[in-house]
């Protein structure tokens, strides 16, 4: 169980919504998806590799067969899933000191929500409707959203280069060359594993290595068994 | 706001940096609680001398500058030795229940920082009592050493103290641990070890006695300006940023006026960063002492900040008005001044260590994206206290004995210090730096040889300067997290009548 | 269309689990173990689907009661309503809600269509995927990549908002950027101070090596946890 991957941590929260309010939710994110400044904390935060919010009707849990129960709800539900760089105090911290009024809008039409500020009691609600992640996978664990986002940069910037550059004057090419550094020069820092978020984490990732190790161990004596054999 | 604060109950180390109040020379010592009782006592004692956060003044019922100061702090393992009830000890935070060593991985103390290496004080007994002593005269703190000694006499073993400070030469054994300020020619500086000024830009917050007269460029920045910190960052017992008081433990007597400290030894390989400034500095076109700038945020000589004085240039302009300006325009010209002009770091580079240490409203990379421009830096400060210890004989070697004492005092270590250190000195996301490390403290090590750029302004003709295989500048040599109580905090620690119930 | 922001897509899927049980363990519990057992594994199956940026799985047991302190729209309502009623004052508490089924709950984000990703994950890790929603209702109807296409979509949820606050590129060309970034640094360190014509003929190495316009040539591979240096 584990809700890292290298610089990623997967938030999954799930929280009750009075059935005849997710319309108001619904609406007020709709409007951030059409106008983009209601996210612009968001964004300039640049902590989220992606992030979705899911509003499910009481009556909207997937029934797929006749014998499955119907799910029979008092509420409706609004889960919230995100993957972002640095420690869940971090990301959190950083929602209740940049953008709480944001915040505030997206949940406060939920059951019994805190308020962004003061902090703790955001941090306790938080936490209390948090589900753990049994398996999480991210392409890229060594890089965060900064990183995608600069390398997307780097990569444009040097196949322009390539393109107009590669052939000129040795004077023209250092020239164009120091341009290019100047544009990337904020984009080019050095990628590696992630610090530790927790020590908890920690110790989970130091086990799972060894269980891993343990396992490849384990499989490499069957095979050697079976050559044998 | 108009907020008034019982300095008569705040230890004094808290509030003021003795060094900048001529005690230049301060003995750092660590005990052992042996025996609960008695060593409650030699705490009772020893509160009669403490010095609170009072202003000093000659005036009628003032109370006159001391000539030695004394300040008193504990680690959890203490104050469970002294005898708090476990009530009150399980409201403590974990970090400070596991103390500094335990936190390494966490801290990046590892290679030549690792616990392993570090003075051998820290290794024995676990270290309950912190003591400071800070006198005006190199005389002045060794009476008040003798009137502590004679104390833990007293005791008759109720305490004891714990040896293995490693001082000049092959000494590895000390009862304490010295520290001082650097003299030039003779005369006090408030220099480190390597050329550079220290101890510029105190946060401000409120209550603190003169806030508004050095509010700028030390509080935090808002759309009005400069405003000064909420108390509950540095003090418990007050509102914090976040409008409630912070986590503390029970009963409020315990906790009010309080705050945590991190203590840390950090070597200076002195060498090393001759030899790397040097070398650099050969290649790069601004020169050395405009590299050695670009480490920091702040030439060498005075602190003169690169944000005002980018180059050589606008540094001797800026040194002729800091020559004719009075100490308050001098404090202004160091401390008030912000990165709004400086978005790509050309000036003050991503990773010159006050720029780490103290974004200021940088973070902020599009206008009122954030509740308040400081969003992101308002709850990382830290109050640094401290001196530097030992003498540079062989400016060419790293092993000789000198680097700085620092003290960091705030509200919650885990959200200020240890969020610093592992999230802005030792990785850089947040800069857009990748895993970039701040320049003189990040732990840099040869396994992923650390780099750190230099930005140029975007409309120059110059490439940026990278500088490369940074070699590990400082290194951790000891430490722990302690707990330095308020006045009434202390008496009651003293007196074994905390009582949560 | 709210699942997808650009050419990213937010697939949500909670697939209902059966209540039965397999030598007296639940069949929900065996699906959180055999999900977990993917941590132990080299890498995560979900490596070989492509397209895949990042994605979650988990089971979810029941909703959560509220409980702690919070505001309520209603509350200076009920506040008046309980000095006349006490009723009133139990029924400002929040309700107490159950499911009556365990979900298989599976998060992903992704790049491109969604038709085209589900069958691509059929077809990279049919076996994974079986033994994860093994206990599944009406699973068993699922044969192939157009059954599981179907199915899938009956267990889809909308998405009210999806924030991209990374790219929407392909997967090929986020992992060739990071690769390019990677290189590209280093060799602006190596030739940091080189006179012009070494730098332009380093520089036409360094393209001809890392061949920056050619996705499926040298890059990072999905799910690398590790820096090259470490494999050697």
């Amino acid at each position: 169980m584990s809700n890292i991957a290298g610089k990623a941590y997967a938030m999954s929260v799930i929280t009750p919504i009075r059935w005849y309010m997710t319309w108001i939710n619904k609406l007020f994110f709709w409007v951030a998806q059409k106008r983009k400044s209601t996210l612009k904390g968001l964004i300039t935060l640049s902590l989220i590799h992606y992030a979705r919010w899911v509003i499910i009707g009481r009556k909207q849990f997937p029934h797929l067969h006749p014998d499955q129960p119907k799910e029979d709800l008092h509420y409706s539900y609004m889960l919230f899933f995100s993957n972002f760089n640095g420690s869940w105090d971090q990301y959190v911290d950083s929602f209740t000191f940049s953008i709480p009024s944001g915040l505030d809008l997206f949940w406060k039409w939920n059951v019994r929500y805190p308020r962004s500020v003061p902090l703790t009691p955001f941090h306790e609600y938080i936490r209390y409707n948090q589900i753990e992640t049994t398996h999480y996978y991210s392409a890229y664990p060594l890089a965060s959203a900064n990183d995608i986002k600069a390398a997307k940069k780097v990569r444009q910037a040097l196949l322009d280069f390539d393109d107009r550059c590669s052939d000129v004057s040795p004077e023209e090419f250092m020239k164009q060359y120091k341009g290019l550094l100047r544009n990337l020069q904020n984009d080019l820092g050095d990628m590696r594993p992630t610090p530790i978020v927790s020590m908890s984490a920690q110790q989970v990732e130091k086990r799972r290595r060894r269980d891993v190790r343990k396992e490849k161990e384990r499989l490499a004596v069957l095979q050697e068994e079976r050559k044998h054999a | 706001m108009t907020k008034v604060l019982d300095l008569l109950d705040i230890q004094g180390n808290v509030l003021k940096a003795y060094g900048r109040f001529s005690f230049p020379y301060a003995r750092y010592v660590l005990l052992r609680v042996c025996h609960s009782e008695q060593g409650r006592k030699f705490v009772g004692a020893v509160a009669r001398q403490v010095t609170t956060a009072v202003t000093w003044g000659e005036g009628p019922g003032q109370i006159p500058k001391p000539v030695a100061t004394t300040n008193i702090a504990f680690t959890f393992a203490g104050l469970r030795a002294l005898g708090l009830p476990e009530a009150s000890l399980r409201g403590f935070p974990s970090e400070f229940m596991m103390g500094m060593k335990r936190r390494k991985d966490i801290l990046g103390d590892n290679g030549p920082s690792a616990p392993e290496q570090w003075d051998p004080v820290w290794h024995g007994k676990q270290v309950h009592i912190f003591i400071s002593i800070n006198g005006q005269q190199m005389e002045h703190l060794e009476q008040r050493y003798a009137w502590l000694l004679r104390l833990v006499q007293q005791s008759e073993g109720g305490v004891e103290v714990l040896h293995g400070h490693r001082g000049d030469s092959a000494a590895t054994d000390l009862p304490y641990q010295n520290a001082h300020a650097l003299t030039e020619n003779g005369k006090l500086t408030s220099k480190e070890h390597f050329g550079y000024t220290d101890g510029i830009g105190d946060p401000v917050f409120e209550g603190l006695p003169d806030a508004m007269r050095y509010v700028a460029g030390r509080g935090k920045q808002t759309a009005k300006g400069w405003e000064p910190l909420a108390t509950g960052e540095f003090i418990l017992g007050h509102i914090d940023e976040a409008h409630e008081y912070p986590r503390a433990p029970s009963p409020m007597s315990l906790a009010r006026n309080g705050t945590y400290m991190v203590y840390r030894k950090l070597h200076e390989n002195v060498g090393s960063f001759n030899r790397f400034l040097a070398h650099e500095g050969a290649s790069y076109p601004g020169g050395r002492e405009q590299l050695a700038a670009k480490f920091v945020g702040r030439w060498r000589d005075n602190g003169a900040p690169l944000t005002d004085a980018p180059d050589l240039l606008a540094k001797q302009e800026w040194d002729r008005r800091f020559a004719q300006a009075s100490p308050a325009e001098k404090d202004r010209m160091l401390s008030a001044f912000t990165f709004d002009q400086d978005a790509d770091g050309a000036k003050c580079p991503f990773s010159a260590h006050i720029r780490r240490i103290n974004p200021r409203a940088s973070l902020q990379t599009a206008s009122e994206a954030f509740d308040t421009p400081g969003a992101l830096s308002n709850r990382r400060r830290i109050l640094r206290r401290g001196l530097p210890y030992g003498e540079v004989k062989d400016p060419a070697r790293d092993d000789g004995n000198h680097g700085i004492i620092i003290m960091m005092m705030q509200a919650d270590i885990n959200r200020q210090f240890e969020f610093v250190q592992q999230q802005w000195v030792n990785y850089g996301n947040d800069f857009r730096a990748g895993n970039d490390k701040e320049i003189i403290l990040g732990n840099h090590d040869a396994e992923y040889p650390s780099r750190a750029v230099l930005p140029v302004p975007v409309d120059s003709d110059e490439a940026p300067y990278f500088l490369r295989n940074i070699p590990r500048l400082v290194e951790t040599r000891g430490g722990d997290y302690f707990f330095v109580p308020g006045m009434t905090a202390l008496r009651m620690i003293a007196e074994g009548s905390v009582d949560p119930t | 269309m709210p699942d997808k922001s650009g050419n990213a897509y937010a697939l949500t899927i909670l697939s209902p689990i059966k209540d039965g049980h397999l030598d007296e363990v639940a069949y929900a519990d065996i699906v959180r173990r055999r999900l977990d057992n993917w941590n132990l594994l080299e890498n995560s199956p979900m490596a070989r689907v492509p397209q895949t940026y990042l994605c979650r799985y988990f089971v979810l047991n029941d909703v959560f009661t509220q409980s702690l302190a919070g505001t309520d729209v209603y509350g200076t309502w009920f506040d008046f309503l309980s000095i006349f009623s006490d009723r009133a004052r139990r029924r400002a508490l929040p309700r107490e809600d159950h499911l009556k089924s365990k979900y298989l709950v599976f998060s992903c984000n992704f790049h491109g269509d969604l038709d085209a990703y589900l069958r691509g994950m059929w077809l990279a890790i049919g076996n994974e995927i079986r033994h994860a929603w093994e206990f599944c209702y009406a699973f068993d109807q699922v044969r192939s990549d157009d059954d599981f296409v179907t199915y899938m979509k009956k267990c889809q949820l909308t998405a009210s908002l999806f924030f991209v606050g990374s790219t929407d590129d392909p997967l090929e060309e986020q992992l060739k950027s990071l690769y390019l970034k990677q290189e590209f640094g280093k060799f602006v360190i190596e030739h940091q101070g080189l006179a012009a014509v070494e730098l332009q003929q380093a520089w036409r190495e360094f393209v001809a090596r890392v061949e920056p316009a050619n996705v499926k040539g040298p890059s990072w591979s999905p799910g690398q946890y590790r820096l090259r240096q470490e494999t050697i």
